[in-house]
């Protein structure tokens, strides 16, 4: 069946060859693509969808009461389902909108495989980004030589701080032990490098980690470290994270796992998913649903090429 | 950018670190504006403590003051965007979730802004991408007007009064370039020469006359002598007056500025040539629409409407796409992605793709259809083939013949199957029957809508061995007929409309049909009984694979009828068409019918450039066939006719033309047949753009006026037709104008095309504009007295208890989040003294909202249809078609869908091109968009450049491997270049990618790179030389490989009946590079 792969350079440049780093490798959980589920009972092969806008409204409604709480007894948790995805990036471009990043970061990609002969072929798009680890191996890395680079907080995510993030040696190290590459460096450049003058829009201030930033002239973020945060900014005024609220294929869901009424502890519980890379027991908080045979297909070829250790 | 890998970058002497601080303050990169209102923007930000921790501290970007709801532009979908701004300036762009583009279902109209402004709803790359399209450095700020030789690229900026004046007056305006040292340019004030609306009428009725030889030619000199010198040529009146040697000419143009356009060119400057860029999209399926929407009215076929129907995506069970990728183009996204995947996921959809490409739709559907291109109607006659035979269609809708009948079904719509056609001697299908031609009831005597008499003669159906008369729109008596007759009724040979359809169906087995698509007779049937398995929840939706083809009317006439064939027409699930609230006060109850507002309104007469509606024999031009160019009697704003037309002076020379908004040098197939003739001043002796950028076809002008983007500018934007909703999107300014300040009528505003026709309006007194222009004491001196008005009538369109109006938080909102907009785009005042102080509220709340949007209950009320219906009757079989003749070859077309196999001359001869082993087609990724994303960065890095794409098994026939560069090129560009005059020219090369998602024996390029302006090459502006952007150079664009018509040769091959500019018939070879 797998009978030919390859990548599709065009797909992005950039993400591919970022993010096809990223997947998964083999491991006893994903290897045969079985999945868990958290209840007894699945129901048959189909994910659960409603209109998108629906589950929009009702995610946001599950971060709201998530945010009631004190924030150790939120668990924020992304949930995947390929089978959705089109490949079409609006995620990758919104993110990195969002949080205001230059030319070479992104927190998100979407690499893209071709496999099959012609005319039996197919093409699935693979959606990555930090997994928010709970044990999280770039913290182990970063920490012993930036005490307080990367911390996990309460509420699961895994936080940079930028002062301490600065180091390229620092960031290298971090980016070597994250098995999903979810890490890159920015070098404070501009999109309007070599053209008469930049642009207003590339001086934006973001708000990651709510507070203020401005990447120009050499200040934080830019020279440094940067990666997927969940838009806890986004998060802590009640909204979705920005690369789940404008999905065109409505791929990805987010919320409170502890929250048995939020949308992602039904799906999860309703569900098979799995992690990636869910052998090296670094506890990611991004899960992808295997319900679907076009889901398992598409984690099934991302396998095929990750089996070894990277 | 350092990702980008490219060799192909066409401006090798771009140096990458150049940061340097122009002199020249033409452009945004300039010194004239960092200065003022942009550095103001630039420190405001700066006064951001940058890099401080105040946890939990606010986020701007979800306050409602720092929020305006407007249109995206990115592409032609016209998503609803939230702009967000900070300072003033746009630093993020989100799905508006009152649109129901990006939210399914749109958030109740009632909502409040308050509560919208924490809710993002879905957009696309692009939309997420647009700031760099607004931002961008090599925007244009003054108006240029040409140093040097047409698209030389060198320039000057110049005052916008002394342009407005050059461009009025004319006189030796480019004196100082070699070689036009004595070239004088007609200005606008000689071509407004007929400048009396009722003279024009004479004109144009007796010209009629003459035409239709009535009238001799000397009489009617005799009786106009004194006229003579206002018109084109005198010998031939029916070209009509020399006002209509001025022609406006756009790209994408949206309702507002339409209007503007049209009062402007038609109604005061009095010139029949306005024409838009339909054909280059996809315009077989508007103009086979429009056929198939003509309606029976007072004694003809009338009312035709440019339109065209696609699924009810977020309601159909199974939808066969052909030609068609709503995943990545085709207004899908962000409006057709998220109720596909739902479908896809929830089990309630099945699709399949017909398509050369494994598209990103086709990788998510059950069935990829990889056909020959041009074979589309095809598959679809091999398909309605099947189901009649196998009696798999909708009989009851088919058999009723008028309105009575189908309203006893319960079908809002009817069609023409049982309709009895008449058959000449040689047994070919011609007029319909009527009731008196076989003595059945006499003929009746009628008031027309516009109170003549005119004579009725029923139509005819055939029922249990008898002839049947009716009325088609006769609500009381149902008439109903056979579907599949062929008889004769007093020596009249007839057949029905559904038998026509059959005979073409028949001309070939399942298994030939399979054969021409390049398919398996399995493929045929499989969809066939698929497609008729959902009742009225299945369609057939179609795009540009379908109409952009030689044969493209047929094509999309064919997949249109077998809709039919199971009569889904307005059913939930099944076709629908767009449903907009109207904008220019045309509807009871709307304040200001902006048409009818103008005193001394111009009647413009003649045959248009493009010669279309208009029948060729019915002119003084005819001379047997062929014409010397093609006619369009039944399609209209035919893109890639009108610069050759001019260039061929084919029927008379255009001495001035307005370019807004199109690139046709980079859009059409062909394209450079169009520079060729731009760049010979003697050829279109005046040219003016609007751009916001110096672009691949305005580096030709000899003038450009620098334009506002989308989100600086009003357009009432319209919908689509997958969209179910009643709507009215519309676009606003949202921050302030980057072009320069000028005045005009005594009143500031940016540069832009209303600074423009405003401006050329007061030097030439044109009526329709001025303190008088809507109406004495009412004045249209500045953007908003149009737009203004525009609005209200929106908010007024019935039911008006829908638009409620703002309350005082909604005010307080509507003018905190304008605080940044200069007086030059907005004021508070003017506005509400505009549309009146009893309107001011709803207008607010209209744009709020960023337009108006049906509640999503009204678009699907209960039962199975849906809320916004077409209603009426849809031809099957097309007499007003079948009663037109072919302007090149004298022979009527054909009535009915019917199979003409494309890659054909005009006069309709097949194109062998033997030795071009490989068929070229494009398509677009969703993350560009043609000609206009070249400035965006992120979607430059996210596809830095494009590809070749080729089947591995050619590849290897061809020793070709991934990344290899390669040339294509065709017969009618045996060299593989783009000549661009002046001696530049760009290969046709780019890089090979290898896959198997593609047909053997085609290859495809995406659209949107391979730039050659557009702030990719270097430009000379007030002596200095402003460096390209390298990056936008990427990638290659082979529009230029894309065949030119053989008899034509300034063009690309055209759908002579459609009118389709044809992309994907042309014969290429790969030659490593």
């Amino acid at each position: 069946m797998m009978k030919r792969r390859q990548f599709l350079a065009t797909a992005g440049a950039l993400t591919v060859a970022a993010g096809a780093a990223a997947a998964l490798d083999r491991d006893p959980t994903t290897a045969g693509i079985e999945g868990t589920s958290r209840a007894g009972t699945l129901l048959p092969s189909r994910t659960p969808m409603g209109p998108r806008g629906l589950e929009l409204l009702r995610m946001q409604e599950d971060i709201r009461r998530a945010l009631k709480k004190p924030m150790e007894q939120r668990k924020w948790v992304m949930v995947a389902n390929t089978k959705k995805c089109t490949g079409c990036f609006a995620c990758v471009v919104a993110c990195m909108v969002e949080n205001v990043v230059g030319p070479g970061v992104t927190y998100r990609s979407v690499p893209e495989v071709e496999m099959g002969d012609y005319p039996n072929v197919s093409r699935i798009f693979m959606p990555t980004n930090c997994m928010q680890c709970d044990d999280p191996p770039c913290a182990k890395a970063a920490n012993p030589l930036s005490p307080g680079a990367i911390y996990k907080r309460a509420d699961g995510i895994v936080a940079i701080d930028y002062a301490k993030f600065r180091d390229k040696e620092v960031v290298e190290a971090a980016q070597k032990a994250c098995p999903y590459t979810a890490i890159d460096y920015d070098e404070g450049t501009l999109w309007t490098e070599g053209t008469p003058s930049p642009q207003p829009y590339e001086a934006a201030t973001s708000f990651e980690y709510g507070a203020s930033w401005q990447r120009t002239g050499g200040k934080l973020p830019s020279a440094s470290g940067r990666k997927c945060h969940f838009c806890l900014h986004r998060l802590e005024a009640g909204m979705v994270p920005a690369c789940v609220t404008t999905c065109d294929g409505g791929v990805t869901y987010f919320g409170d796992e502890s929250d048995p009424q939020s949308l992602v502890s039904e799906i999860l519980r309703k569900h098979r998913s799995i992690q990636l890379k869910g052998h090296l027991k670094t506890e990611p908080r991004v899960h992808y649903l295997v319900d679907d045979t076009e889901a398992t297909d598409n984690l099934k070829t991302c396998l095929a090429c990750h089996q070894g250790k990277l | 950018m350092k990702e980008l890998v490219n060799n192909d970058l066409q401006s090798p002497s771009c140096n990458l670190d150049r940061r340097g601080f122009l002199k020249t303050s033409a452009f945004l990169g300039g010194s004239t504006l960092l200065p003022d209102r942009l550095s103001s923007a630039l420190d405001w930000i700066r006064s951001a403590e940058a890099g401080t921790t105040s946890p939990g501290a606010s986020y701007p970007l979800a306050k409602p003051e720092n929020i305006l709801y407007t249109v995206c532009l990115q592409c032609n979908t016209v998503c609803g965007i939230k702009a967000k701004l900070q300072g003033g300036v746009v630093v993020k762009l989100d799905g508006n979730p009152f649109s129901p583009w990006g939210m399914f279902p749109h958030m109740p109209y009632k909502t409040s802004p308050f509560e919208t402004a924490t809710i993002d709803s879905i957009l696309c790359p692009k939309g997420q991408a647009g700031m760099a399209t607004v931002y961008d450095p090599y925007r244009i700020v003054k108006v240029l007007k040409r140093a040097g030789k047409r698209g030389e690229n060198k320039w000057i900026s110049i005052p916008f009064d002394q342009a407005i004046h050059e461009i009025v007056e004319g006189g030796l305006l480019f004196k100082d370039v070699p070689g036009e040292e004595n070239r004088e340019v007609t200005g606008l004030k000689d071509l407004w020469v007929l400048r009396d609306a009722k003279l024009a009428r004479e004109l144009a009725e007796d010209a009629k006359l003459v035409a239709a030889k009535k009238m001799t030619i000397a009489d009617f000199k005799a009786k106009h002598a004194a006229h003579l010198d206002k018109l084109i040529d005198p010998d031939h009146p029916d070209l009509g007056s020399k006002n209509n040697q001025m022609a406006f000419v756009w790209g994408r143009l949206k309702g507002g500025r339409a209007d503007l356009i049209s009062r402007f060119t038609r109604d005061a400057f009095g010139s029949v040539n306005a024409h838009g860029h339909t054909t280059v999209c996809q315009g077989s399926i508007y103009f086979t629409g429009k056929a198939m929407s003509e309606q029976y009215l007072d004694g003809k076929w009338t009312g035709g409407r440019k339109f065209y129907w696609q699924a009810d995506t977020a309601n159909s069970e199974f939808i066969l796409f052909v030609g068609a990728s709503p995943l990545e183009a085709n207004y899908g996204p962000p409006h057709r992605i998220p109720r596909i995947t739902e479908g896809l996921v929830s089990g309630r959809l099945k699709i399949a793709v017909v398509d050369p490409r494994l598209s990103k739709t086709a990788a998510k559907a059950w069935r990829w259809l990889p056909n020959k291109p041009g074979t589309e109607g095809a598959l679809a006659l091999g398909i309605i083939r099947w189901v009649i035979e196998n009696t798999r269609y909708d009989a009851r809708y088919l058999g009723n013949a008028n309105r009575a009948a189908a309203k006893a079904d319960g079908e809002p719509t009817w069609c023409n199957a049982a309709w009895l056609v008449k058959l000449d001697k040689d047994g070919k299908p011609g007029p319909f029957l009527r009731a008196s031609e076989i003595g059945l009831g006499t003929k009746e005597t009628r008031t027309g809508k516009d109170g003549k008499p005119y004579e009725f003669d029923p139509l005819v159906a055939f029922k249990d061995g008898a002839p049947v008369p009716f009325d088609p729109y006769d609500e009381k008596t149902p008439a109903e007929g056979e579907l599949l007759v062929t008889t004769e009724l007093q020596g009249v040979k007839v057949k029905s409309g559904l038998q026509i359809l059959y005979d073409s169906a028949t001309a070939h087995t399942i298994e030939e049909w399979a054969a021409i698509c390049g398919l398996k007779p399995r493929d045929i049937t499989d969809l066939a009984w698929e497609f008729t398995s959902h009742g009225k929840r299945a369609a057939a939706d179609i795009h540009r694979g379908v109409s952009q083809h030689t044969n493209g009317f047929y094509n999309v006439a064919a997949w249109f009828s077998l809709n039919l064939l199971i009569g889904n027409y307005d059913w939930k699930g099944g076709m629908i068409q767009a449903s907009t609230f109207d904008a220019t006060g045309g509807k009871e109850g709307q304040p200001f019918p902006i048409g009818k507002m103008i005193q001394g309104k111009q009647t413009p007469f003649g045959i248009s450039i493009i010669r279309h509606d208009v029948k060729y024999e019915e002119t003084t031009l005819f001379a047997g066939y062929p014409a010397k160019r093609n006619w369009y009697p039944l399609s209209s704003d035919i893109y890639q006719e009108i610069i050759p037309s001019a260039g061929d002076r084919y029927p008379y020379q255009i001495k001035a033309m307005f370019l807004y908004m199109g690139s046709p040098a980079y859009s059409l197939p062909a394209g450079h047949t169009n520079i060729e003739i731009l760049a010979d001043p003697n050829k279109i002796p005046l040219l003016v753009a609007n751009d916001i950028v110096i672009g691949e076809t305005s580096m030709y002008a000899d003038y450009i006026f620098p334009d506002l983007t989308y989100l600086e500018r009003w357009e009432f934007n319209g919908s689509h037709p997958s969209v179910a909703a009643k709507v009215q999107p519309i676009r606003q300014p949202v921050i302030a104008p980057i072009p320069q300040t000028v005045t005009v009528f005594g009143q500031h505003m940016p540069i832009s095309l209303e600074a423009m026709i405003l401006g050329i309006a007061e030097k030439m007194g044109l009526p329709g504009f001025g303190m008088d222009g809507f109406g004495p004491a009412v004045p249209f001196v500045r953007p908003e007295d149009l737009y203004l008005r525009m609005v209200a009538n929106v908010a007024a369109e019935k039911p008006t208890e829908d638009v409620p109006d703002a309350s005082d938080a909604e005010v307080e909102l509507f003018l905190a989040s304008r605080k940044h907009l200069p007086k030059t785009v907005f004021d508070a005042g003017y506005w509400e003294r505009v549309v009146g102080d009893k309107r001011w509220r709803k207008v607010v709340y209209v744009l709020n909202r960023g337009g108006r949007f049906q509640d999503f209950e009204k678009a699907y009320p209960a039962g199975g249809l849906v809320g916004n219906k077409y209603g009426t009757l849809i031809n099957l079989y097309q007499e007003k078609t079948a009663k037109t003749k072919n302007s090149m070859t004298g022979k009527s077309f054909p009535g009915a869908a019917t199979y003409i196999p494309a890659g054909a001359d005009v006069l309709g001869r097949p194109i062998a091109d033997d030795g071009f082993d490989l068929q070229l087609i494009s398509f677009r990724e969703i993350a560009h968009t043609k000609s206009r994303t070249a400035a965006n960065s992120l979607l430059l890095q996210l596809l830095p450049r494009n590809s070749i794409i080729i089947n591995e098994e050619d590849a290897d026939r061809l020793d070709l491997k991934n990344d290899d560069r390669a040339r294509i090129t065709s017969a009618s560009n045996p060299d593989g270049v783009w000549d661009l005059k002046n001696g530049r020219k760009i290969p046709m090369i780019g890089k090979v990618q290898v896959i198997q998602g593609i047909r053997p024996g085609v290859i495809a390029f995406s659209l949107g790179h391979g730039h050659w302006a557009y702030g990719s090459a270097d430009v000379v502006v007030d002596g200095q030389t402003i460096k390209g952007d390298k990056y936008r150079a990427a990638g290659l664009h082979a529009n230029a490989a894309m065949r030119v018509d053989p008899v034509l040769k300034n063009t690309c091959l055209v759908d002579v009946t459609g009118g389709s500019a044809v992309f994907y018939d042309t014969r290429v070879k790969l030659v490593k590079a």
